[in-house]
């Protein structure tokens, strides 16, 4: 008995969700009284979860800071190859080995190894700096006047036991902290200030993909990332400082911290 | 940050995903988005408050990514491209992606760019016949048979990569 003449486009409305309700029984025997079409029917399904799990993965990226930027409404500069020609465009970013795990603070000096991987994190430090170090106001949370709370607040909630680096020693003094999200937790921001104003940023999660250290910077002129990710732990510092400057701060602040979550 | 800013941020991760299922490279999807984005800030006024962004946002996208393949076929561009996209990429951006995802991800770039957008307009994204009939400007007939040419072309490429992987097994 065939109450109704199921075809092929029905194969592809049952996959999307399109047929109706009260077709569906009738449509499920047909398909079993058909096995050329049930077949067909598997595969697409099979095809169809394949399609989805391949791009799942791109909502849990962090947005890029230029993206955000525009937004709110800021013109970023565009990548090298300028804006008409992204149909073209076929960049393969330089897999290059992450060196060894001991000794970052050592190799700090001879950063620039750079990792895609460990781009999100950074992007997600930088997307941070960007919005908060332009604030005047609202720029942290807890001020620095509040040190210790702000240290407690935010060991409790990032779930690490952190301490705010002393920087004075780079000319940098703490403005203050916040909470932020990272990934699918917490991260802590650090936000610092020389006495000519300029701002630097450090972004703190117990989250972390593996071992690595890198620079990174998500567009020409724009703040640059110095970051470290080990086992439980990464660190971003933020700046817009020239490199050599920026790495001694990282290199400082890295050491506090280090010794701030073995303490 | 007003209302309608903080909605069009929040669909931001959506619209990267579309985009990187129609370009797979990630920084030129980006480039997409962002083209997308500014174009949507500047009309602005042309989203009414109340409705999600969604939609009107796609909508715009959509229809850069289409424009643009139109021109690039009329140079005849079009014809390098699944060739440079596949070559030129086949190592790190999706190197996370397993084979299997590999396998489709290339295969989708090897279909048309009109077929590409239908299937994955309601494949990946979700959106109802209507809302994706709408969204790529089609009459719904037109949706529904490119939908289906879209799954069959991606069915058949996915059958030539197992056959030339077992073939190559063979020769082993």
């Amino acid at each position: 008995m065939t109450g109704h003449d199921f075809s092929e486009r029905d194969i592809h409305m049952a996959l999307d969700g399109e047929l109706p309700g009260d077709e569906r029984a009738a449509y499920d025997a047909w398909l079993d009284a058909n096995p050329e079409m049930k077949a067909r029917s598997t595969r697409y399904v099979a095809d169809r979860a394949a399609l989805h799990a391949a791009f799942a993965g791109v909502l849990d990226e962090p947005v890029p800071a230029r993206l955000q930027k525009i937004v709110f409404g800021e013109t970023p500069a565009r990548t090298a190859r300028g804006r008409s020609r992204w149909w073209l465009a076929a960049a393969a970013a330089a897999v290059l080995a992450i060196g060894g795990v001991g000794g970052y603070v050592a190799g700090i000096d001879h950063l620039g190894l750079e990792d895609p991987a460990n781009d999100e994190f950074a992007e997600q430090a930088i997307a941070a700096h960007v919005i908060y170090a332009a604030e005047k106001r609202y720029a942290v949370e807890v001020p620095a006047s509040d040190k210790d709370h702000l240290q407690t607040w935010l060991s409790n909630r990032v779930g690490l036991k952190l301490v705010a680096p002393d920087l004075a020693a780079e000319g940098f003094q703490l403005v203050g902290g916040r909470l932020l999200p990272a990934g699918h937790g917490k991260a802590a921001m650090l936000l610092y200030e020389d006495d000519k104003g300029e701002r630097i940023s450090l972004f703190i999660t117990a989250e972390s993909a593996g071992k690595a250290k890198g620079t990174y910077g998500s567009e020409e002129n724009g703040p640059e990332a110095i970051y470290w990710l080990d086992k439980g732990y990464a660190c971003a510092v933020v700046g817009s400082l020239p490199r050599a400057q920026l790495t001694s701060v990282a290199k400082s602040a890295y050491s506090q911290l280090l010794a701030g979550l073995a303490g | 940050m007003d209302e309608k800013k903080a909605a069009i941020l929040g669909e931001i991760p959506r619209l990267r995903r579309y985009a990187r299922s129609l370009l797979r490279d990630r920084d030129s999807a980006d480039d997409l988005v962002q083209d997308c984005l500014e174009r949507a800030l500047v009309r602005l006024d042309n989203w009414q408050t109340g409705e999600s962004p969604r939609r009107w946002l796609f909508t715009i996208m959509h229809h850069l990514f289409i424009d643009q393949m139109r021109k690039v076929s009329r140079r005849g561009e079009a014809a390098m491209l699944p060739l440079e996209a596949s070559e030129a990429q086949a190592a790190p951006a999706e190197q996370v992606a397993g084979i299997a995802s590999r396998e489709i991800i290339d295969a989708l770039q090897a279909i048309s760019p009109d077929r590409r957008a239908a299937l994955v307009i309601v494949a990946i994204e979700g959106f109802s016949y209507a809302e994706a009939a709408n969204i790529l400007g089609v009459p719904a007939g037109t949706l529904m048979s490119r939908i289906a040419r879209g799954r069959e072309e991606l069915r058949g490429l996915l059958e030539d990569t197992a056959r030339r992987r077992s073939i190559r097994i063979v020769e082993k």
